[in-house]
């Protein structure tokens, strides 16, 4: 039996540490992982836990990431908890195992410390890594701070694991901002954090030996169709559902309450920053400095990547009349992620809002109140006007003349 | 460990009842699927399998049929050692948990990765490796038939001097393939794996020993098993033995164990040697040799297979 | 087996081998007593892959077995130490059987797919 760890009720963690003691309490049965910038804590701070008695899972320290996602399909598929963590390159480097966990249904926990793509070369935080997995068919959660880092990768586990969603989930945060800011973060006991999370019930597993199963068949026009519109249905149907319940669940254990689209003063917001990150607490506060200028100002911040929140968005953002959506990776030929999807939810809408796009913090470069003063202040112009007053994608933070298009 | 399967002849052996079942896709005369059975067939303990992408995999899981009767997992084309390896860690951790299925409660199940020589020489090297060096309990098999087969005959590091392959073409200039060999069993044995061998399945008795002892190996083990391939060895499916009996008995193939990466052993000499040009003239493959221009390189080939059989000899004797 | 729609699949595309839990690891279980599901490849049929068959002739047959270890298609039936008969379900026509029978006359040799078993044998060649 693993030792348990005694806590104090708020503890200075960053989120590294964060995420390695969700993991700790989670009573992972295998962790295969490999370090990489800015994740590596998380990766020794598990290496500290299992030499000090408190972890009697089985820890693989595999020789790339491409392994540590292999292996951890393999043991998930065995029939048990499975984790690890990763950033970046690393996460780059999984990909293809990324898709072949999701399609053989294994809820894996992969917390993610977002970190920019090379080249050129960089470690800071950026949010290409989490924009890469986003078909991947993972469920994709976002974290803005140290305590939503613990508090997410738990649920995480009770999401993925339930047997009517058997989904891998990556739990995000940034790269630096939060993975290495101490903050103070209030944990569950071992026993409650435990007890939350829940046993993991075993389904279809290879080491049910009077059961034989056969996972990663080849499935060619005749049945692959098929055979990933069974995902995606599942991911558009179950997941929300689920995910409402185990942050209501959670939210009766600790107070803590987490919606599947975050939502702050947009009760009477004209103007929206749309963002995922730590960038989400910066604009709220931002938000409250423009309030006092007389700009309507509100900030939502999806917590659930993917699925993708399509009915919570348009519902979010109904009322407003110029959005901002904010984007920390480099779209390389096309307007952002994040502006692409929530114009097209909010075009369903009767009122369709001016939507703009802002690329930013590419490689860890600041996000700074006067960057969100500046946008919201656009924003307000937009509203006014009822039309873009600016291009509708401009890069913000940048050095050299001002790009911008359309 | 639970007790070794007794096999004191092939009529003893022929009461198997095979987890391998038939109507799979595999090549009629394939020696990829003798290969599987000799395998699953040396134990009674249960079996947990992957197999990387390649011949075996596409032909044993095309849904909706699977020619498994055992748990079986393919992730990709370079990893079906890490998935073993991932299993291997969950009944590790489930069995200190307390928390094995039922079924698996007090069984000794054994972990086995196939892999065609694609997967094991060339793109799943370092995974294979990792493993290795980690130290699971698992056994890896290496269906060595030389060649990218499945996708239609290209060449891998396992292709062989002289052999035409569709990215190593023999043609008005060229011989074929300019590599030697890589030498895997070496390279595995140099992992300080307890225990790696090469097997021919026509020599099913030397197989099952040395399979049975992998078995019973705590530790990695490694198998590097030939296999020789109608297709694109292009040969008769029905003369898949004899030219197995061939690659044997010209030492093309010899059969041979490494115990802890010191000490080798030989486990078979032919009685009657024959000369490499026989292994050759058997393949398609190897046809354009026998051209005047090209006979050297079968001088070669003979004195090329002539030095390693001395070479494993001087080990053999040196204990080493 | 049918075509399934999205909606009736198992997700993770996964397969099992059986219908029923087995109380025994399938290597106790000869194939005629094991529950197989609909997906395992024993209820699949290649017998159309052949143009040329083994026909097995008992009389000649010494049960050594060798057809049986080096049968790449688990086409060879042997029950209890004795070869019994050829699965033609599985069996692709390869024809490795009859090239590693070593009795003479051979007790296992090819045929045309259309010719009856019983003419097979009727023209069974002598001992050479």
């Amino acid at each position: 039996m693993a030792e348990k760890m005694e806590l104090n009720e708020v503890e200075v963690w960053d989120g590294n540490m964060a995420a390695s003691q969700a993991l700790r309490q989670a009573q992972v049965d295998v962790v295969a992982a490999y370090p990489i910038t800015p994740s590596t804590p998380i990766v020794q701070n598990y290496s500290s836990f299992l030499a000090n008695g408190y972890i009697d899972g089985e820890f693989v320290m595999v020789e790339s990431e491409h392994a540590a996602m292999s292996g951890c399909v393999g043991a998930a598929a065995a029939g048990g908890r499975v984790a690890t963590a990763t950033s970046s390159q690393g996460f780059a480097l999984m990909s293809e195992v990324l898709y072949q966990a999701s399609g053989m249904r294994l809820p894996i926990v992969l917390t993610v410390v977002n970190r920019a793509l090379a080249a050129p070369l960089n470690v800071n935080g950026d949010h290409s890594d989490m924009y890469l997995g986003r078909d991947s068919g993972w469920i994709q959660l976002d974290a803005f701070n140290c305590q939503q880092a613990y508090d997410l990768t738990l649920m995480a586990f009770r999401i993925g694991e339930d047997h009517s969603i058997r989904l891998p989930v990556m739990v995000h945060q940034d790269g630096f901002i939060t993975s290495h800011t101490a903050e103070n973060v209030k944990p569950l006991s071992d026993d409650e954090a435990y007890e939350f999370v829940g046993e993991y019930k075993p389904m279809n597993a290879m080491l049910d030996l009077a059961k034989p199963v056969t996972y990663g068949v080849q499935t060619e026009e005749d049945w692959h169709f098929e055979h990933k519109a069974r995902q995606h249905a599942d991911l558009m149907t179950k997941v929300f559902g689920k995910v409402e319940e185990v942050f209501d669940a959670f939210e009766k254990k600790t107070g803590r309450k987490y919606n599947i689209v975050e939502e702050y003063m947009m009760e009477d917001a004209e103007v929206a920053i749309v963002a995922l990150g730590t960038t989400v607490e910066t604009s709220e506060l931002v938000a409250k400095m423009m309030r006092e200028e007389g700009i309507k100002a509100g900030v939502v911040a999806p917590r659930l990547f993917r699925p993708w929140p399509f009915e919570q968005i348009r519902k979010a953002l109904a009322n407003v009349k110029a959005v901002a959506c904010l984007d920390r990776s480099s779209p390389n030929g096309a307007l952002g992620a994040l502006y692409n999807e929530v114009t097209a939810s909010l075009y369903q809408n009767d009122n369709r809002p001016v939507i703009t796009n802002y690329i930013y913090g590419l490689g860890g470069r600041d996000f700074t109140i006067d960057h969100a003063k500046e946008i919201f202040k656009e924003l307000d112009a937009n509203a006014k006007e009822g039309r873009p007053t600016t291009p509708l994608q401009q890069f913000v933070g940048l050095r050299g003349p001002k790009l911008s298009f359309y | 460990m639970s007790e070794m399967k007794k096999i004191k002849n092939l009529k003893e052996f022929s009461t198997s009842a095979d987890r391998f079942e038939g109507a799979n896709l595999l090549c009629p005369g394939c020696a990829h699927s003798i290969i599987v059975r000799e395998i699953l067939n040396a134990t009674n303990d249960p079996v947990v399998l992957s197999a990387s992408t390649g011949c075996l995999e596409v032909c044993t899981a095309v849904y909706p049929y699977t020619s498994w009767d055992a748990s079986w997992i393919h992730i990709g084309f370079e990893n079906s050692s890490t998935a073993i390896a991932g299993a291997e860690a969950m009944y590790k951790a489930l069995q200190r948990k307390n928390r094995l299925p039922d079924s698996c409660e007090g069984k000794s199940p054994k972990f086995i990765a196939f892999g065609g020589d694609g997967a094991t020489y060339d793109i799943g090297f370092q995974w294979i490796s990792g493993c290795f060096e980690r130290g699971h309990d698992m056994m890896y098999v290496c269906l060595d038939n030389e060649v990218y087969a499945n996708t239609g005959g290209q060449r891998s590091s396992a292709t062989p001097i002289g052999a035409s392959t569709t990215t190593s073409p023999a043609g008005r200039v060229s011989y074929g393939e300019k590599m030697n060999k890589k030498d895997m069993v070496q390279i595995m044995a140099a992992h300080g794996s307890p225990y790696v061998a090469q097997v021919a399945p026509n020599k099913w008795k030397d197989m099952i020993k040395k399979i049975q002892k992998g078995f019973s190996t705590k530790g990695p083990v490694y198998i590097n098993a030939m296999s020789a391939c109608t297709t694109e060895w292009k040969f008769a499916p029905d003369d898949t033995i004899a030219v197995s009996d061939l690659a044997t008995d010209s030492l093309v193939f010899p059969l041979y164990e490494i115990e802890n990466g010191t000490k080798l052993t030989i486990t078979y000499r032919p009685k009657n040697k024959i000369p490499v040009r026989d292994y050759l003239g058997a393949q398609g493959r190897f046809k354009h040799l026998f051209k005047p221009e090209y006979e050297y390189l079968i001088d070669e080939w003979q004195k090329r297979v002539d030095d390693y059989w001395e070479y494993l000899q001087r080990r053999e004797e040196a204990g080493v | 087996m049918k075509y399934l729609g999205w909606d009736e699949l198992l997700p993770g595309a996964i397969l099992f081998s059986f219908d029923e839990e087995m109380e025994k690891d399938a290597c106790e279980v000869l194939p005629e007593n094991r529950p197989y599901a609909e997906t395992n490849s024993h209820e699949a049929y290649v017998g159309d892959w052949r143009v040329l068959k083994p026909v097995y002739n008992r009389d000649l047959c010494i049960d050594c077995q060798f057809c049986w270890i080096y049968c790449p298609d688990v086409s060879i039936i042997s029950r209890d130490k004795k070869m019994i008969g050829v699965d033609y379900d599985h069996c692709k026509g390869c024809g490795i059987c009859v090239e590693v029978c070593p009795t003479n006359p051979k007790s296992l040799l090819m045929f045309d797919e259309h010719v009856e078993n019983e003419k097979a044998l009727a023209q069974w060649p002598e001992k050479e």
